[in-house]
């Protein structure tokens, strides 16, 4: 393996973390708003958020490129202040967020409605405020569901390819991830090189789905035998899918 | 006291409630689905009834007319659910804790002293026995130091020799509280042991209030409104 070949890893690794803590602000936020508060428009708002789970990777991107590129609305405001997003490392960062979106919060408003509402209410007569229930007892309650859609996002992040492509582009050293830089080296039949791309993503997959089931595991047991019932949608993407009910 | 004329619109039928409880117990009393747990929800203001009034100790937290309706941490009403709803992640010690201001959460291992569960304070609720956990809910319910206490059916998960010994401390903290206490039951016997008083839920009104044990001594043993069995 060539001793640059490492960059993409390190640079996938990075991108997909930085998206996936993004990723998780944001949608923890927005399935706390849109599952407790009435909104108007609702699902019009939520087909926004999820547009890019159905959306061809490279539409995404392209989306982005005319929202952020030098002509575009975002882009433009942000080049006056001297500060360029298209093809550089925060560009991947930002492509990776909006694909991995859309898993994030579906993932989070399944686990928020799947606590028991009896637990909020007795939280309530206990004096405490929506802030304080939300910390301490919806979300230690709804954590194996949450940690799912933080499996699921940072795999979608390490996994991007198409609106990378496109907003970031593939700069070798500079922008290239593991799958732009895997798509490079098969083109230029560099086998080798693809197939240590190939063995780490395996590896990271396996370390991360290792790590989320860990803490599934142990949040389940500290959530132990109390009822806490809630439609189907609550159970966790990667480890009760057909299985008992938590 | 607890006050309390109201009318709330449920999915089958409309619930009208009537009463008025003094520094006493009040059995609820109703079959399943008579909306005996909605009654005391409105109380905590987990619900909002349609229209009426609502006053625990004098103080008005509900009234249509008035346009009050103080949320359930401003009414100070302690409420062990029927589950008990412990927070299962959370230790006995944190789950009392959770209830005190931040000043005071020291004061938690006292409340589990009180209910005899203090060797128990670092065990969470999925592995403590149905009597420790009905203690541990009572402990919670009563750290925010309540106007009135709630209880619905607190010894229904008990076995038979749990339950009488539970009887008898109720009955000694029931004392020591001097606070009204809305207990709802199914059973006969709870209701007899327990009760200064019966609320009767009957086709989803509650009738008038009866001095229970005045009626039950006439009637030779045979509470009003209950099935004989």
């Amino acid at each position: 393996m060539m001793s640059g070949s490492l960059q993409p890893v390190v640079f996938s690794i990075g991108v997909a973390t930085m998206a996936t803590l993004v990723t998780l602000a944001v949608g923890l936020a927005l399935a706390r708003l849109l599952t407790y508060r009435r909104i108007y428009f609702q699902g019009f708002w939520e087909t926004l958020i999820l547009l890019p789970m159905v959306f061809p990777p490279t539409i995404t991107g392209y989306l982005l490129l005319l929202l952020l590129g030098r002509r575009g609305p975002v882009g433009a405001l942000l080049a006056g202040v001297g500060v360029q997003i298209v093809f550089t490392r925060m560009a991947a960062v930002i492509a990776a967020v909006f694909v991995s979106l859309p898993l994030m919060y579906q993932n989070c408003k399944a686990a928020l409605v799947s606590v028991d509402t009896r637990f909020i209410d007795a939280a309530r007569t206990l004096g405490l405020g929506e802030g304080r229930i939300f910390r301490r007892v919806t979300i230690p309650m709804a954590t194996p569901g949450i940690l799912s859609g933080v499996a699921l996002s940072f795999a979608r992040a390490l996994g991007e390819f198409g609106a990378t492509l496109m907003i970031a582009g593939n700069i070798p050293g500079r922008t290239q991830t593991i799958p732009l830089a895997l798509y490079s080296a098969v083109e230029s039949n560099r086998n080798a090189e693809a197939n240590v791309y190939l063995a780490i993503t395996v590896g990271l997959s396996f370390m991360v789905i290792g790590l989320v089931g860990l803490g599934e595991r142990r949040a389940k047991a500290l959530r132990g035998k109390d009822r806490v019932v809630g439609p189907k949608g609550g159970r966790s993407l990667l480890f009760n899918m057909g299985g008992e009910a938590p | 006291m607890i006050q309390a004329s109201f009318e709330k619109r449920l999915p089958l039928f409309t619930l009208r409630v009537e009463f008025e409880v003094d520094a006493v117990t009040a059995i609820l009393w109703g079959e399943s689905g008579a909306g005996k747990t909605s009654i005391l929800d409105c109380i905590a203001g987990i619900i909002s009834p349609d229209r009426g009034h609502i006053a625990l100790n004098g103080t008005t937290v509900y009234s249509s007319e008035l346009a009050i309706d103080l949320p359930p941490r401003e009414r100070h009403v302690g409420y062990v659910f029927q589950d008990y709803a412990l927070f299962p992640h959370l230790n006995a010690e944190e789950n009392v804790a959770l209830a005190l201001p931040s000043t005071e959460r020291g004061r938690a291992l006292e409340f589990l002293e009180r209910f005899g569960i203090a060797h128990l304070r670092k065990r969470r609720p999925p592995v403590l026995s149905g009597g420790e956990r009905q203690r541990l809910a009572l402990a919670r319910a009563l750290a925010t130091r309540p106007r009135v206490l709630l209880l619905d059916e607190p010894f229904s998960a008990l076995d038979k020799a749990t339950k009488e010994a539970t009887y008898h401390e109720f009955l000694s903290l029931r004392d020591e509280l001097g606070m009204s206490v809305i207990l709802v039951t199914h059973s006969r016997l709870e209701a007899e042991t327990l009760g200064n008083s019966i609320i009767e839920l009957s086709d989803g009104a509650t009738v008038p209030m009866v001095d229970y044990h005045a009626i039950a001594t006439m009637r030779q043993g045979v509470p009003p409104c209950m099935p004989v069995n």
